[in-house]
């Protein structure tokens, strides 16, 4: 209970290439490297994505190029066993691209009107006390990838840094401040 | 009623992060066996993300990640075969420049000269071939401007290594041994096969596998045919010719060439097995697929027609047939575009 729970692949590793062999392939300009790569991995990162953006309209498009980027730059793969956290990253970096992306849109929107639209939940207070899925996306998309990283996809702090291109400090305040939001998020919609 | 604590309670969330180690860490492991606030702590820190896991977020159908399955591995294959902008860019630079090589050369009347080599492949260029190449691992990459190349790859020596010549309209891979190929104004105007096969991607043509024996010529342009045919077609089909039938090439590359006023029409027979797919008849579909298949096995459609009748298959429900249809496509298409995909089906 000490350490976070990691994320598995279902099927047992006997007799499948392993991750390196892959990206080797990969590497070497071979398309079904890239399918292997993708049934392997594709159902984790859909969740990541899923999540991380709120289950935005275009979490499709965020994984397909999350496999069209890890394929680009597979010849830069450290050769780590596994490459589930490698493309975490990727998606965790794209993720955070579509957030900037999406700012300098809403400042444009937001100079044409002079009024702030609140946003109101439909859902009853009851349900979104249950849900966790709501509760994490009140909480800010930086800390919320952060905590999904290192929560769900069970990657280290110092996996998670170097991803993100953050300081390993500001891991930690962000999924301390992810944790505590979540938690309060969670009371609050189980006591209204 | 006050909630209880603990003074170490923070520990928690160090231990998770990674923060602590060692001597700290195995201090905190025994203390927290023994506190039940640490270890409900641990327990809350957990639940949320437990619950995340198991949820459905993001989990979607069979068919729905098979769809995008294809649809990525289209995307990779195209990003393969689109010539990289910046390249375009520097040969304007360098136009100038290559005009006056051209010239001078022209003027001496002496073979282009070679790059240094350092491949086990062996490569004989026309005297006005104008290409060059590299190597990476395992990866050997001949880029033809323009001109004839007759290469040789010696897999015996070393069966990983791969080879890829880069053309201006596309890519041919080579999993066989002895083979030639030309092309001219951008365009790939010629590929023989003496002995292995090869795998010919050209832009906006679907790709070829190339036995011993056989030649491609890209055939009438899109034009051409449009006038010629009543019922134009998307694709131009390659046209193979001179080609005795291998004993190891597949069975989709060694029918004989039949008259054009006897030829059925492929496109119609192709939309009419899809019409019947997107109608929802799947045993139907199958069935025109498998008719396809027989009236035109050298159709550049007929890997996506052997692809489409196993799908057609699963769809119907018909296990068996579909298990037969998939290992019928993983013999006669080994190193197929959909190979990994139809695997996973026939298992």
């Amino acid at each position: 209970m000490i350490t976070r729970a990691r994320s598995s692949p279902k099927t047992p590793d006997i007799g499948r290439a392993t991750d390196p062999d892959i990206m080797k392939r990969l590497a070497a300009g071979e398309t079904g490297a890239l399918g292997e790569l993708y049934d392997r991995y594709h159902e984790s990162l859909r969740r990541f994505v899923t999540l991380a953006t709120s289950d935005a309209e275009d979490v499709d498009d965020l994984v397909q190029a999350t496999f069209l980027a890890a394929g680009k730059s597979a010849g830069r793969y450290d050769g780590r066993a596994s490459c589930r956290p490698w493309l975490v990253g990727i998606a965790a970096q794209l993720v955070r691209r579509r957030r900037q992306s999406f700012k300098r849109w809403l400042a444009v929107l937001s100079s044409f009107s002079a009024t702030r639209s609140t946003l109101v939940d439909p859902r009853s207070a009851l349900q979104a006390g249950r849900d966790v899925g709501w509760a994490l996306a009140q909480i800010s998309e930086a800390k919320r990838v952060t905590y999904l990283m290192a929560e769900v996809e069970g990657l280290s702090c110092e996996e998670i840094a170097a991803a993100l291109g953050v300081p390993i400090g500001t891991v930690w305040t962000r999924c301390h401040a992810a944790r505590r939001e979540l938690r309060r998020a969670m009371e609050e919609g189980s006591e209204s | 009623m006050t909630r209880a604590t603990c003074p170490r309670l923070f520990e928690v969330e160090a231990a998770r992060d990674g923060r602590l180690a060692g001597a700290e860490l195995a201090s905190f492991a025994r203390h927290m066996s023994a506190c039940p606030v640490c270890s409900r702590e641990a327990q809350a820190l957990d639940a949320p993300a437990a619950a995340l896991r198991a949820g459905s977020a993001g989990k979607r159908d069979e068919l729905y990640v098979r769809r995008e399955r294809t649809r990525l591995l289209a995307s990779f294959d195209q990003g393969l075969l689109v010539p990289q902008p910046a390249w375009g860019r520097r040969l304007l630079w360098l136009a100038p420049l290559a005009a006056l090589a051209a010239g001078l050369l022209m003027l001496r009347r002496t073979p282009a000269p070679q790059p240094a080599r350092s491949s086990s492949a062996v490569v004989r260029a026309s005297s006005a071939a104008l290409w060059s190449e590299t190597t990476r691992d395992q990866l050997e990459q001949v880029r033809l401007e323009r001109g004839s190349l007759w290469l040789h790859v010696d897999h015996a020596s070393r069966p990983s290594r791969r080879l890829l010549v880069l053309l201006p309209d596309g890519e041919l891979e080579d999993t066989g041994t002895t083979f030639s190929v030309s092309t001219e104004d951008g365009r790939t105007t010629r590929v023989e096969v003496q002995d292995g096969s090869v795998v010919l991607r050209v832009r906006g043509r679907l790709p070829v596998a190339l036995g011993a024996g056989e030649t491609w010529n890209p055939g009438p342009t899109p034009a051409a045919s449009a006038a010629a045919s009543p019922t134009p077609s998307a694709e131009t089909p390659p046209t193979l010719r001179a080609a005795p039938p291998s004993p190891t090439a597949p069975a989709a590359s060694s029918a004989e060439p039949l008259a054009p006023s006897v030829l059925p029409n492929p496109s119609d027979d192709f939309r009419a097995a899809m019409a019947r797919l997107d109608s929802g008849d799947s045993l139907g579909a199958a069935a025109a697929f498998a008719t396809f298949l027989a009236k035109h096995p050298r159709d550049p459609r007929a890997e996506d027609a052997a692809y489409l009748r196993v799908i057609a298959l699963h769809r119907s429900g018909d296990d068996s047939s579909m298990k037969q249809a998939a290992q019928t496509y993983l013999s006669r298409y080994p190193t197929g575009f959909r190979r990994a995909e139809v695997a996973a089906l026939s298992r």
